[in-house]
Parts: C-alpha cells; structure tokens; sequence
C-alpha cells in the first residue's frame, strides 16, 4: 500500500454544536482526525460520541458549525457521495428478519448501484472480498440472526467493507462481545487499516484497548473535548480523572508498552481482600 | 481446503435448494391461476367447455358464448387478478415498510379513503363509470392527508401507523354517515360497494386499472432495493447513502397507488393485503424482490378463488367477494395474534 499523508480523507469539525431537539449533545467541538489512521474516541456515558459519529456521517445535520472530509463540508454533498467514500457500523443495527449473511452484504453496495443496473461483477468481487476479510465466507448463507454476537459483528463489518470506502466509522464495535471476539474485530480492524489503508474512527469504551489498537485518541467529556492526540501523549492519571472521576495509575501496557489505566482499589474492596 | 470445498458446497446447495422451491411456488401458483381462471370462463348458469370458453374469449363460436365471456365472466376473472395482485404487492411492502404484520391499506387510511370517494360519488348519482376514479381519488387523497399529518416527525414508524389508524376512523366515520343520510335504494348500493365486490366490471375498468398497474408494480420492483436497505434501520440505510425518508413516501405512495387501484376496481376488499405477505413468507422464507412478484400472483389467486367461492359454492345469490375474504380475515387475525404473543419483530422507531 502506499502511503498517504494524512491530510487525505481527514474529517474535520469547527465550533460543531449537535442538538437533540433542545438538548446540546456536542457543544462547540474542533476535531481533527487524520486520514489514513485509527482514531479512538473515548469518554463517559453520554458525553457525545455516537452523536459525533452520526453527525460525522452526515446522520445529523449540526445546529451549528461544520463538518469538512478533505475541506469539503460533507452536509452540501448527496447522500451517496458521502456514501462512497464513509462508511458506518451503528451501535445497535438492525439485523432484518431472517436475513442470510450474503444478502447482508450485498446491502452494503447500494451506493454503488444505479437504479435500473443489475447486480455487476465488481459488486460480486467486494461482497466475496468482505466476506473472505471477515472470516464470514463459510456462514454466507447462514442466517443472521441465529450467528453468534461474534459472528453478527464480523457480518456487519462485512457490509460496512463491501461498502468499499476508504473510511470506516465504527460505534463501539466491540460492545456485547466477549474479551476473545473483541480482539478479533480489533485485530480485523487494526488489519484493515493496515493492509487496506482504510482510515478507521471508532467509538470504544476500554481505554487499554483504545492505547492498543488506535494511533490517536480524542477524549470527550460532556460533548466537548477533553483531550486529543497519541494515546501515549493523551492517556494520564489526570485526564482519567478529570474525565472519568476515577482514581487511577497509568503504567505501561507490559505486551505493548501503551498506557494501561489501573484504577486504584476502593478501601471497601482493599480491605475486605486483606481481612 | 478439504473443508473449505466442503462448506462450499453445502452452501451453494442451500441457496439451490431455496431457488428450488421459490420456483415451485411460482409455478404452483401460475398452474393455480390458469385453473381458477378456466373454471372462472367456464361455469355459471351457461357451462361450456373449457376450450369453447377460450375460443369465445376470442371472439369466436357462439354469439351467447362469447356475449358470457367476453362481457360477463372474463372482466370479473381479470378485474379480481388485477385487484389481488395489487393488494398483496401493496401489503407486502406495507408490511416491510412499517416493520409490522398487521400492517394493510386497511390500517393506512386507504380504503378508507377510497370508500370515501365512491360512496361520495354514488351520493351525488354520479355514473358508474366515474365511482372507479372516485375511489382512486379517494385513497390517494388519504394518503396525502396521512403524508401532511406525518411528515412533521420526520415520517417515524410508530407516528405514521398511529396517523394511519386515526385517518381511517375518520374516513370510516364519514362514509357511515353518508350512508345513514341515503335514500335507501342508493344505501343499498352503496353497501354493497363498501364490502368488496368485482359484480358487473367492465373492460374498460379493468384495462384502466390493470395497465396502471402494470406499471406501478414495476415501480415496486425497481425500488426494491430501497425497500432492503430501509430494512437496516435509519442510521445503517443512511450511511448507505439512502435518503430515507424520501425512500419512505416513495415506497408508501407505490403502496396506496396499488392499493386505491384495487379499490377502484374491486372495492376495499379486505384481508388479501394483510394475510399475503404472510403466506408468502411461509412459502418462500425472507422477503426478496422475486418474493414481492410472488406475493402479486399469490394475491390475485386468493381473489379470484374467493370470488369463486362466492358465485358458485356459497349457497346465497349475489354477495360480494369482499364478504368471503371478510369471513376468512377474522379468524386470520386471531391466529396472527395468537402466533404474536411472543415478539417476532423488533420494532424501530
């Protein structure tokens, strides 16, 4: 793969405001997340981040502000360019009644197809392609909602790569999963960005994993942003604090040598361990 | 690799397996239509043989003969067809559009509507020949009103089934009051209208009707695809690129526009778009866009064979075909609601 400089599929925000209604979720936000890199986004519950992948994705248009994919403001493209070049995996998708793997799949090349088009060999060749990266080609016509949390997870990564974007939005990919599946779809992930050069931003929840599979890092905190940067130049006993309200030391991952956040024992658990 | 051809095969012999069966299903049911459509040509109070009544569909043998076939049975036959076809097209997509079995252009305000209009048109005496376009007028009419009512929340499922049901009970309420207020001798007509019935179609009803729906079933067919990616939910259809609220009032206009065309030729007939995407799901598993062309012939069958069922098994003279699907929806929606008590479908707002 050759190597792009990471101002290539760059997403930006300035002074983004997302409301709910009355409510503002993201207040005042101004992002950068480089092109051709993983990005992490971390924080409490409820401090934004699937309202900041979903107006990254132009799901919501923003109360104020704007979002730029290499300087263009992805809210004056059509739906479909945007579709061609950024892809997203929601939290909680919805797997249609009976659905088989395959026919999931092909979903993802809608933005591809033209109205009266029938289905190409290019659009085979990405669906076979996705399946094979996914591990998913063996369950091509299982139905999907008789897989395994694991299995259903890979599938939908398999429609978001079918999508063939060079950037991939995921929302919190590893929720639901045990600690096994959780490294495989960060592993699938981490092997994307590698040998597919795609650009991957993802909601996650386990800062230790975050250091591990992200090259940047952007901390939210009640919609605005705490900190942003290389995990290893980010993740403190402080920011912990400050974001997350725990107590905490951060040492070196002994595997990797990314920060590792170990909370400090409450007194109640200490003691009762040493009695 | 071993395991690897292994697995390839077993799956490809799955998806011949379902390929199989979608294709015995079509043919059961284009085998069934012929039938139903000979016996429809052919009994009655004059009985012919079958290929007497085919030569007389084409305008030869027996003056009498072809006078039968040509005027009477031939644009009931097709008028039931066209009207069956379009209900259960018009239901499956309903069904999917609104993630809920119970989901018809019953629900939706269109026969409503559509009721609305003819009854309104028999009301001022209008001739027969306009009641047809009054009904196409009526449930396109409550569409549009269903459309004003929901689009400010940004078409929501949940909003548009509620507005739905209230546009019906106001539709219903208007046409009971109409007929209360009618003389009796047009009440009765009227009546008779309101149950469903293809009594008395003539050709020129059903070229009209039928050539538009031709055409609004291939509409469905292309949109499909849209129709798919809406079943992703909002989030995962829009970040394919979809519009999705435009992609829903396309998907809801091709159903009320199929819908009211039913209407139009055979009245609010009841039950067919409830109870045949249910029926197609049972034959053929998950919805495909082969399923949706499946669901118009497993629509026209069950009209036509209950139109059958009225003019010559039922032992009453002249009920209308809306009274047999009527009969058989009731218990339908017992056993939909029975089979119900345990959630199959998420619903997603």
């Amino acid at each position: 793969m050759t190597a792009r400089p990471d101002t290539v599929n760059q997403l930006r925000t300035e002074a983004l405001d997302l409301r709910y209604g009355d409510r503002l979720v993201v207040g005042g936000l101004d992002l950068t997340l480089p092109g051709g890199a993983v990005t992490a986004i971390v924080g409490p519950n409820a401090c934004g981040k699937s309202t900041l992948l979903r107006g990254l994705s132009r799901l919501l248009s923003p109360a104020a502000g704007t979002v730029t994919l290499d300087g263009s403001d992805i809210h004056r493209m059509s739906a479909k360019t945007l579709a061609l070049r950024l892809g997203l995996l929601p939290q909680q998708p919805v797997t249609p009644e009976a659905i088989t793997v395959e026919a999931l799949v092909r979903l993802g090349r809608y933005p591809h197809q033209r109205l009266l088009a029938p289905w190409s060999t290019a659009d085979q060749r990405a669906v076979d392609d996705a399946l094979e990266r996914t591990g998913t080609t063996a369950l091509r016509d299982q139905p999907v909602d008789r897989l395994s949390g694991g299995q259903r997870q890979r599938a939908w990564i398999a429609l978001a790569l079918a999508q063939d974007t060079e950037l991939l939005l995921l929302d919190e990919p590893t929720t639901f999963l045990d600690l096994r599946h959780q490294l495989d779809v960060l592993d699938l992930v981490a092997a994307l960005h590698a040998e597919a050069g795609r650009t991957v931003v993802m909601v996650l929840h386990d800062l230790g994993q975050a250091a591990r599979y992200a090259d940047h890092m952007v901390v939210l905190k009640d919609g605005r942003l705490a900190a942003a940067g290389a995990p290893a130049d980010v993740l403190d006993a402080e920011l912990v604090k400050s974001v997350f309200d725990v107590d905490c030391r951060v040492i070196p991952d002994p595997e990797t040598g990314t920060p590792l956040v170990i909370p400090r024992g409450s007194a109640v658990r200490h003691s009762a361990a040493t009695a | 690799m071993t395991s690897a051809a292994l697995f390839a095969r077993t799956t490809s012999s799955a998806r011949i397996r379902l390929r199989r069966r979608v294709l015995l299903c079509a043919s059961c049911g284009l085998v069934a239509l012929f039938a139903l459509l000979s016996v429809a040509l052919t009994t009655g109070e004059m009985g012919m043989p079958a290929g007497t009544a085919l030569r007389a569909l084409v305008g030869l043998g027996d003056p009498g003969d072809v006078l039968v076939v040509q005027q009477f049975r031939a644009p009931r036959a097709f008028a039931a067809i066209v009207a069956g076809a379009g209900l259960g097209v018009a239901g499956c997509v309903l069904q999917r559009l609104f993630r809920n079995p119970l989901a018809s252009p019953d629900v939706m305000g269109v026969t409503g509507g559509a009721s609305l209009g003819a009854v309104s048109l028999i009301a001022a005496g209008a001739s027969q020949t306009l009641i047809p376009v009054g009904a196409l007028a009526g449930g396109l009419l409550s569409a549009l009103l269903l459309g004003v009512f929901a689009w400010r929340s940004g078409v929501a499922v949940t909003r548009l089934v509620l507005t739905g049901l209230a546009v019906q009970a106001g539709l219903a309420a208007a046409v009971n009051l109409l007929i209360v207020r009618f003389p009796a001798e047009l009440a009765g007509s009227a009546l008779q209208w309101t149950t469903g019935s293809v009594y008395g179609r003539t050709w020129t009803e059903v070229w009209g009707a039928g050539g538009a729906m031709v055409a609004a079933l291939a509409v469905t067919l292309v949109l499909h695809r849209r129709l798919a990616v809406l079943d992703l939910g909002d989030d995962s259809a829009g970040a394919l690129g979809l519009s999705t609220s435009a992609a829903r009032l396309q998907l809801l206009f091709v159903a009320v526009v199929l819908a009211s065309l039913a209407a139009a030729l055979a009245g609010p007939v009841t039950f067919v778009a409830l109870a045949v995407p249910h029926i197609v799901r049972f034959l053929t598993g998950p919805p495909t866009a082969v399923s949706l062309a499946l669901a118009g012939l497993t629509g026209a069958v069950l009209l036509l064979a209950s139109d059958l069922v009225v003019q010559h098994l039922l032992p009453v003279e002249g009920l209308p075909v809306g009274a047999v699907t009527a009969t058989l929806g009731a218990p339908w929606l017992l056993v939909l609601m029975f089979r119900q008590s345990k959630p199959v479908h998420r619903s997603h707002a």
